[in-house]
């Protein structure tokens, strides 16, 4: 191995990621498209992208839009188009918060379960529901108003309880997360039991989906999750450096609290938007970052960018399927996308662990 | 001198663990080049020091001055430029290789948005080329071997280009040719690059043989500083660590060269004295043994700068002399008798004869005759070590056939004295009264006549 052999290859590298970015994106147009055919109502590829080139100002007048039903074009733009940006997006941000989350904590567990976020989120949601699904908060419904803000107070809660003077200790920051988590689920499990007729409603909500997902809910919550990733970005080499430890990170020029107070926050708010969408899609933050380091390798500056188009391509693909498995069975039936991404993508992780388990340690 | 050495200057400085003070009014200061070592028992707060330098725990009196700029003043970004830490554990979280982790050296020298340029890389081959692991690039570093591990954390220091290379017990995980190599190139750069170097060493020798300074903590304090010799003596060794020492000049490195022998064991007193006719280091081991297990111990008659004159010296043990580099006087052979005549017992070890210590002999054959139980040690065999052309074979068998003892090695003997020690004990109060009856000057007088007359 020559070291000019070795300088080329590190170099090249960086072009190697570009492509890998480019491939995915496309990968991620492709797994939208072919998305938007799966459903009950039959509608051809021909005609949904006819109906998507309507959309776009500089296409539309090519488009000869006469020969399809009024119906098939709502179908696709008010019901199966936003409910997959839906997928796109709370995907993207589930796996960037967990990066975010296992490159601070240095842990493989670590999720948006470890700082209360998604406890936080599920007491706001299911108070709202049970108090007033019908109040609307600047256009928004009451659920996902709570939903952010309660991700968010839980995670400002848990980070204050573990300050010890100016710092704070990941593991403290670990164990005042589990303690808070499991005291915001027991107050979800009590409003559980008085629940009632809305018990149906927090369950769904809690296992997470997407079918009544509308566009002003994604828009609302789109600029926390782009402007979450974006920023987060600019912290990838401090993760890098993070993962050799917070010592070493401090010796090689990284301002450590810091850093990792940002990226707490940025991480939060990224699952706090997400689920506030959709509910809690579990699985989806633990599993993506994991699988897309053994593909891929440690580096976040790549880590980051694609685990988060990752991200979006599975949960687009585990909410077709939540439209269609159950429809032999009953036609108007679905599953929560939740239970999808847990049913299949556990079995598929431990698939691709076992073959490289050698090779992969954190 | 430079003037643009840099400079780190460190007063007052007093650093606490909640209440429990584990620094305390350290101060010192060190420029471009200078190589301290830093020595101390474990908790002494060497690596406290360490901490507060490079800012994970603030004093909470005292300043840590780096170019007059107070340290905990300036952006982590612009200390991680002059100061690099290779840290005691080593532990990396995800599995990058080894080239990311030396190019994360880079990283104070990096903008933000930057990606590593053909600068960055140049630096990192040259550090990995120095700390010989550029062949280990592209391996994934939890494949690598404590030693090339720890290769790949000193030349992501190296990376930082620093200034200030602080070095936490570097050596823990590493074999003694990666001890060396890497010492010799951390000393290296002190030279050359006028680096400055602070490192925590639990080892004297391979401190002694590196730095120009030391300074000796002990509970949290200075409790020595200056140079190696100033620092490294006997007594400073004795107070901060408890343990006595044989601190020499090494005779190959000219470094000052400690021996710490082991904490002295409580056996009893055994009342049971023992004469050591030995020479060229055949006795020193046996000496701190012997005092261990009790006996109260003599020796003679010993050259003057002999090693094992050197170690009597150093336990306080009462040896019989000659002038360096000369044979045995008619004279210092009588004064070994007398002292022979006081101890229960005579040891002869393996040592070589020549014509200057054949007396040694005589004196030994002398104890025999005279009713004291003599041991002999013959871990060498007399034809390798007899240079007196058989005179010193001829006296070892008289030895024998006058029932002198033969052991193999030191274990073997104390074995026997330790079984025997009760009878050697009686034997002398035995003689004692014997000899009592006469008058002193006719006992030695008496002694000596009888010595030379069977000699003949």
């Amino acid at each position: 191995m020559s070291k000019d052999n070795v300088e080329s290859t590190y170099f090249r590298r960086t072009s190697r990621w570009k492509l890998i970015l480019v491939l995915l994106i496309f990968a991620l147009i492709a797994t939208v498209i072919i998305s938007i055919n799966v459903g009950y109502a039959q509608i051809s590829f021909p005609d949904i992208l006819t109906i998507l080139a309507k959309q776009i100002p500089f296409l539309n007048g090519f488009t000869a839009s006469s020969t399809i039903q009024p119906s098939a074009e709502s179908i696709i733009l008010q019901i199966r188009l936003p409910r997959i940006m839906a997928g796109v997006l709370v995907g993207a941000a589930l796996a960037a918060a967990g990066v975010l989350y296992q490159g601070v904590f240095k842990n493989p567990m670590a999720d948006s379960y470890v700082l209360g976020v998604s406890a936080g989120a599920a007491v706001g949601a299911s108070f709202s529901i049970l108090f007033g699904v019908s109040f609307v908060f600047l256009g928004l419904r009451l659920v996902q108003v709570a939903a952010f803000l309660g991700a968010l107070a839980a995670m400002f809660l848990v980070y204050n309880i573990s300050r010890v003077g100016s710092r704070v200790p990941v593991a403290t920051l670990l164990l005042c997360g589990i303690a808070v988590n499991f005291f915001l689920f027991a107050v979800v499990g009590l409003l559980e039991v008085v629940a009632g007729d809305e018990l149906h409603s927090i369950v769904f909500w809690l296992i997470g989906g997407f079918s009544n997902v509308l566009w002003k809910d994604i828009w609302a919550m789109l600029p926390f999750i782009v402007i979450g990733v974006v920023v987060a970005y600019f912290y990838a080499r401090d993760l890098n450096l993070l993962a050799m430890g917070e010592e070493t990170a401090h010796h090689l020029g990284v301002n450590v609290e810091r850093s990792k107070q940002i990226l707490l926050v940025l991480a939060s708010m990224i699952t706090a938007a997400a689920v506030s969408i959709c509910g809690l899609v579990g699985f989806v933050g633990l599993m993506i970052p994991h699988v897309t380091r053994l593909i891929i390798g440690p580096d976040h500056r790549i880590l980051l960018p694609t685990s988060t188009i990752i991200g979006a391509i599975f949960l687009v693909i585990c909410d077709d399927l939540a439209r269609v498995v159950a429809t032999p069975f009953a036609s108007t039936l679905e599953l929560p996308v939740g239970i999808i991404t847990m049913l299949f993508g556990a079995p598929f992780f431990i698939i691709l662990f076992k073959r490289k388990k050698q090779s992969y340690s954190v | 001198m430079v003037a643009n050495l840099v400079l780190l200057n460190i007063d007052g400085v007093e650093c606490r663990y909640g209440s429990v003070k584990v620094l305390e009014d350290v101060s010192l200061s060190v420029k471009g080049g200078d190589f301290l070592g830093i020595l101390g028992p474990n908790g002494s707060g060497k690596t406290t020091l360490l901490k507060s330098i490079s800012r994970i725990l603030k004093p909470q009196k005292g300043t840590i001055l780096l170019n007059e700029a107070d340290i905990y003043s300036l952006k982590s970004v612009d200390v991680a430029k002059q100061l690099a830490v290779v840290p005691q554990d080593t532990s990396i979280g995800f599995n990058f290789a080894a080239l990311d982790i030396v190019l994360m050296g880079r990283n104070p020298h990096m903008k933000r948005f930057q990606m590593e340029s053909e600068k960055d890389m140049a630096v990192a081959r040259k550090v990995m080329k120095l700390t010989n692991i550029w062949h280990l690039a592209e391996r994934p570093i939890n494949e690598l071997s404590g030693g090339e591990k720890q290769r790949v954390i000193i030349a992501r220091a190296l990376a930082q280009e620093p200034k200030i290379l602080l070095l936490d017990e570097p050596l823990t995980h590493l074999d003694i040719v990666n001890q060396l190599e890497i010492m010799d190139l951390v000393k290296d750069l002190c030279v050359k690059e006028k680096l400055v170097v602070l490192a925590v060493f639990h080892d004297f020798n391979l401190a002694a043989r590196y730095c120009e300074s030391a300074i000796l903590l002990k509970e949290g304090k200075i409790f020595s500083a200056g140079s190696l010799t100033e620092v490294l003596t006997s007594e400073n060794i004795k107070s901060v660590f408890n343990v006595d020492a044989i601190v020499t000049k090494h005779l190959v490195t000219n470094s000052v060269f400690v021996i710490p022998l082991s904490p002295q064991k409580s056996s009893p007193a055994k009342k049971c004295s023992i004469h050591l006719i030995c020479g060229a280091g055949t006795g020193t081991a046996l000496m701190k043994v012997l005092l261990d297990e009790g006996y109260s111990v003599t020796a003679g008659v010993l050259n003057v700068l002999d090693t094992d004159f050197e170690t009597a010296q150093f336990l306080k043990i009462p040896v019989t002399v000659e002038a360096p580099f000369s044979s045995i006087t008619e004279k210092t052979h009588k004064a070994n008798l007398e002292m022979i005549s006081e101890a229960s017992t005579v040891v002869l070890t393996s040592v070589p004869f020549g014509l200057g210590n054949l007396q040694n002999l005589e004196a030994a054959l002398a104890a025999l005759r005279r009713g004291i139980p003599t041991f002999v040690i013959e871990e060498v065999p007399i034809e390798r070590r007899d240079f007196t052309g058989g005179k010193a074979k001829a006296l070892l068998a008289e030895l024998k056939r006058g029932g002198a003892e033969f052991v193999k090695d030191q274990n073997e003997l104390l074995s026997l004295l330790n079984v025997s020690v009760e009878k050697l004990k009686t034997a002398k109060e035995e003689r004692n009264r014997i000899l009592a009856h006469l008058k002193p000057g006719e006992v030695h007088k008496g002694t000596k006549i009888k010595d030379k007359g069977e000699k003949k």
